[in-house]
């Protein structure tokens, strides 16, 4: 059937970030799994009978980092999240790149064979890069997709280019807020123009002041814990503002590492902030954040209180650093304006209005409540036309790069470009960077 | 018991009796058989409950409800669709995917998005037509040879490919890519035997052409608007409505000033929308009218009201002129004159009504005129009545006029240098008695010649006078 020159060759779309792996089908508007990149493992010799006890790590030698022999990965949805004695938690991915590519195939098959049920060698996979991907990288993905999957047909497609096609835009300038990274991709006829590619890790900046914001004592409040649920054995209804009375699993606290508590302190106060925090759409004014108005919110130990000002603070920082954090630090990274105004500069006069006409914000980081908005003001503030495209539907921007890459793998005129498993045989990693430009 | 039957009614009305079954005659057998053919279009329960004795209600019930016939969606029957692998014709290697067709296809049909892959035509070159042809100081063959790899990779897409340009140490903008890439392309088109003709090759060469100056003159002046401040945006935009304004008062100006001309002048304003007497014209065909706008008998008249948005004030757009109303023209001896196009027509001056030619003959200065009106005596001609102004009389006699005050131009300036030498002369023959007598000499002889004349040019018109100055 031929609608809008699509042919579905049911492939499969892999789109792999910071903060969690999104795969399904090429064709479908959403993907069918979506997991955690973070994964936890267990350097013991006891084989814990876990329902979602992976596959060993695969023995290449030629990767010296950890996890070490004999450890044991827990990947997906049951994986980081569950308390398991003694388990570390590893992050694969890096300022939106993999750097450990260990856990990829345990990853990559878990999503494919577990969760979508599906076998791997019957479909052609399409992958996810970040824009600013290696070619070492990129040939590194295209052999465990060959060899360890046996695919018949890969594609490695920019994620700059692909939320570009979400938004039905084949040139864009695509404002990519993620986990760890900030993006400003200009895109035109659906080719990234590296010289112009601006990028931060402004969200792990963001994060990092939030944890700061909540764990010490500020706004007359005491430092909030930030324990996982899963330590807490008990915990008592307390007024707004009162101490948390709660009483900790000591059998747990013990087996807990620090990786694993870090990443959940993470998590914690991501979720605080994803549902809390805003940012003021017309600059930073007292008064009108005062006028906002607090929001109630409460922790997993029981402690809950009002938050004002503080949680527009947080929104703040991906529009302007504070003058206090600037003088301490002179390597911040880039506050979003910086982005766009460094991508823009480093592109042709002609093709800067084109680029801002299609504005592109997309990211699970930019549903931050009044993003959106302040951007268009900041954005109309400099330049006289600007347009933002910023999808309505949180599916749409959390999972931008999926959908263009579900759109792109769905389109019938694509089909020739994928590389083959015989190209791959023939030509080897060089084919790669050949085709996928 | 029974009260009096149908059949007594019959008998003593004295009606046939048409085998009517008597009262007494079991009605039975009739009403099961009703009851055995349920009516279609009424349902068991309902029928059950009416019976047979409701015959409106199922009479109405009977007719079917006339639905709009229900669109048949094409197919009805099933369609079989299968899973079938299936080669596409723009890949270069055995990869085959499958999708979903109808199994009806056929399996061997070529993959229909391989036409989509067309390939734009580049253009390549040997290295003979390099060193030929293309040689560049500022380009080596390696870097245009990389060039031409990378506009070929990226479909010609500069921006794309002044992104990827990464050839070790050049700097290159846009512009220098763009200029090389096309003048190569020119002089491979220019050299190479064409096989079509000359304007299909022009067509492409100017297709081809690129100015790179002015191509960075242009992206400097999108920069320049790009780094406007607001309050120059501001300004420009103040100036805009400013011009705007000027506009429309303008306009409203220039419709006013119809207004009032048409009303005071009528027919002599010259304006459009107002019709002249086709009659009037006819019968004084030595009145010849200036405006190019009348047209045949066949136009119907424009009625001022309708044609009074669209009226210009300018002199009305000269019309081509049918095979008809040259004929007309020809017979009625009408030389049509093509009234010089003014370009500014929102001026007062640009408003021409209709005249009379003899009437625009020009009349002498007042200074020159009774000079002019002597030798126009002198020559026997009437200067202030033409007893025929047609085109060439009125012509002949205004050129006749020029000549005439340029004569008498002419001897008010001999006059006067004649004064100036003689006031020289004696000024000259008091103070140095005898100075350089070849010169006055000269002088004296010229003067002479002036003053011998001088007597006759007061008179008669002498062309004479005025040859040696000129």
């Amino acid at each position: 059937m031929v609608i809008y020159g699509g042919d579905e060759v049911a492939a499969l779309v892999l789109d792999i970030g910071s903060s969690s792996l999104r795969a399904g089908y090429a064709g479908d508007d959403t993907p069918k799994a979506v997991i955690p990149t973070a994964y936890g493992y267990t350097v013991e010799q006891d084989q814990e009978g876990g329902d979602v006890a992976m596959t060993e790590a695969t023995a290449e030698g030629e990767q010296t980092e950890t996890p070490p022999k004999r450890t044991k990965l827990y990947v997906g949805q049951n994986g980081p999240s569950v308390w398991r004695e003694g388990m570390e938690v590893g992050d694969p991915v890096r300022n939106g790149l993999i750097t450990d590519f260990t856990p990829m195939p345990s990853l990559i098959s878990h999503t494919l064979t577990e969760v979508m049920r599906c076998n791997p060698a019957e479909h052609p996979i399409l992958v996810t890069e970040a824009p600013w991907n290696t070619p070492a990288n990129r040939e590194r993905m295209a052999e465990i997709i060959f060899e360890e999957f046996q695919a018949p047909a890969f594609y490695i497609a920019n994620t700059g280019v692909l939320n570009a096609f979400a938004a039905g835009k084949g040139s864009a300038l695509v404002v990519d807020i993620g986990h760890t990274e900030a993006s400003v991709t200009p895109v035109v006829d659906g080719f990234v123009l590296r010289k112009g590619l601006a990028h931060s890790s402004l969200p792990t900046l963001v994060r990092a002041h939030t944890k700061h914001l909540l764990t010490y004592p500020a706004y007359g409040r005491q430092g909030i814990q930030l324990f996982p649920h899963q330590l807490i054995a008990a915990k008592q209804t307390v007024d707004a503002g009162a101490a948390a009375r709660f009483t900790l699993r000591e059998d747990r606290v013990v087996g807990t590492t620090e990786t694993w508590k870090a990443w959940y302190e993470a998590r914690e106060s991501e979720e605080w902030m994803q549902s809390v925090a805003g940012v003021l759409d017309q600059g930073w004014n007292d008064q009108l954040a005062a006028q906002k108005g607090a929001r109630h919110y409460e922790f997993p130990t029981g402690y809950n209180t009002y938050f004002g000002v503080d949680r527009l603070l947080v929104g703040e920082q991906y529009f302007t650093h504070s003058p206090q954090l600037q003088a301490s630090n002179s390597d911040l990274p880039k506050t979003i304006p910086a982005l766009i105004s460094q991508a823009l500069t480093a592109c042709d006069p002609d093709i800067r209005q084109v680029l801002l006409g299609n504005v592109v914000l997309t990211g699970g980081g930019s549903l931050l409540s009044g993003l959106s908005d302040r951007l268009q003001n900041e954005l109309s503030r400099n330049v006289s036309h600007s347009k933002v495209h910023a999808p309505g539907n949180p599916a749409e921007r959390r999972f931008g790069g999926w959908l263009g890459g579900s759109i792109l793998a769905s389109l019938g005129t694509f089909h020739q470009l994928w590389i083959s498993k015989e190209e791959w045989q023939e030509h080897g990693k060089a084919i790669v960077s050949q085709r996928c430009k | 018991m029974a009260g009096p039957s149908a059949a007594d009614v019959r008998s003593i009305l004295s009606l046939p009796n048409l085998s009517t079954p008597g009262p007494s005659q079991p009605r039975k057998p009739p009403a099961t058989t009703e009851r055995a053919r349920k009516p279609e279009g009424i349902s068991r329960e309902l029928y059950s409950l009416i019976g047979p004795s409701a015959p409106t209600l199922a009479a109405a019930q009977l007719s079917k409800p006339r639905l709009k016939q229900k669109p048949n969606l094409g197919g009805g029957g099933r369609v079989k669709w299968e899973w079938r692998s299936f080669k596409n014709g723009a890949r270069n290697d055995p990869l085959r995917l499958s999708h979903w067709v109808k199994a009806s296809t056929d399996p061997e049909a070529e993959y229909k998005f391989a036409v989509y892959n067309v390939q734009p035509n580049s253009y390549t070159y040997s290295q003979e037509e390099y060193t030929r042809w293309l040689g560049d100081k500022e380009w080596s063959k390696e870097e245009t040879d990389y060039l031409f790899d990378l506009v070929r990779s990226y479909d010609a897409r500069f921006y794309v490919v002044a992104d990827r340009y990464e050839y070790p140490e050049s700097n290159r903008t846009m512009e220098d890519m763009k200029e090389r890439y096309y003048s190569v392309c020119r002089k491979l088109v220019r050299n190479r035997p064409w096989a079509g003709d000359d304007a299909s090759k022009a067509n492409l060469l100017a297709s081809l052409a690129f100015d790179k100056e002015r191509e960075i003159t242009r992206k400097g002046y999108v920069a320049s608007l790009e780094t406007r401040t607001a309050s120059e945006i501001a300004e420009e935009e103040a100036l805009y409505v400013e011009l705007r304004r000027l506009e429309q008062n303008e306009r409203r100006f220039k419709k006013e000033r119809d207004e009032l001309l048409r009303t005071l002048l009528g027919i002599e304003s010259g304006l459009p929308d107002i019709m002249a007497d086709e009659e009037s014209l006819n019968a004084t065909t030595t009145v010849e009218p200036k405006r190019s706008r009348k047209k045949g008998d066949t136009d119907p008249p424009v009625s001022a009201s309708t044609s009074m948005n669209t009226i210009s004030l300018g002199q009305p757009v000269p019309r081509k002129q049918s095979a008809k109303s040259a004929a007309y023209d020809a017979l009625h001896c009408i030389h049509r004159t093509e009234v010089p196009q003014t370009t500014t027509t929102a001026t007062k001056a640009a408003h021409q009504p209709v005249y009379l030619r003899s009437y625009k003959l020009p009349t002498p200065k007042s200074a020159t005129g009774p000079r002019i009106a002597q030798i126009m005596g002198e020559l026997g001609v009437s200067h202030t009545r033409l007893v025929m102004p047609t085109r060439e009389n009125s012509a002949q006699l205004e050129s006749l006029l020029e000549a005439a005050g340029a004569l008498v131009e002419t001897k008010k300036q001999v006059d006067r240098i004649e004064q100036e030498i003689r006031i020289a002369q004696e000024r000259l023959g008091k103070s140095s008695e005898g100075g350089d007598d070849e010169a006055m000499d000269v002088d004296e002889n010229d003067g002479e010649g002036e003053a011998n004349e001088d007597g006759r040019a007061q008179s008669v018109v002498s062309t004479r006078s005025s040859r040696p100055r000129k």
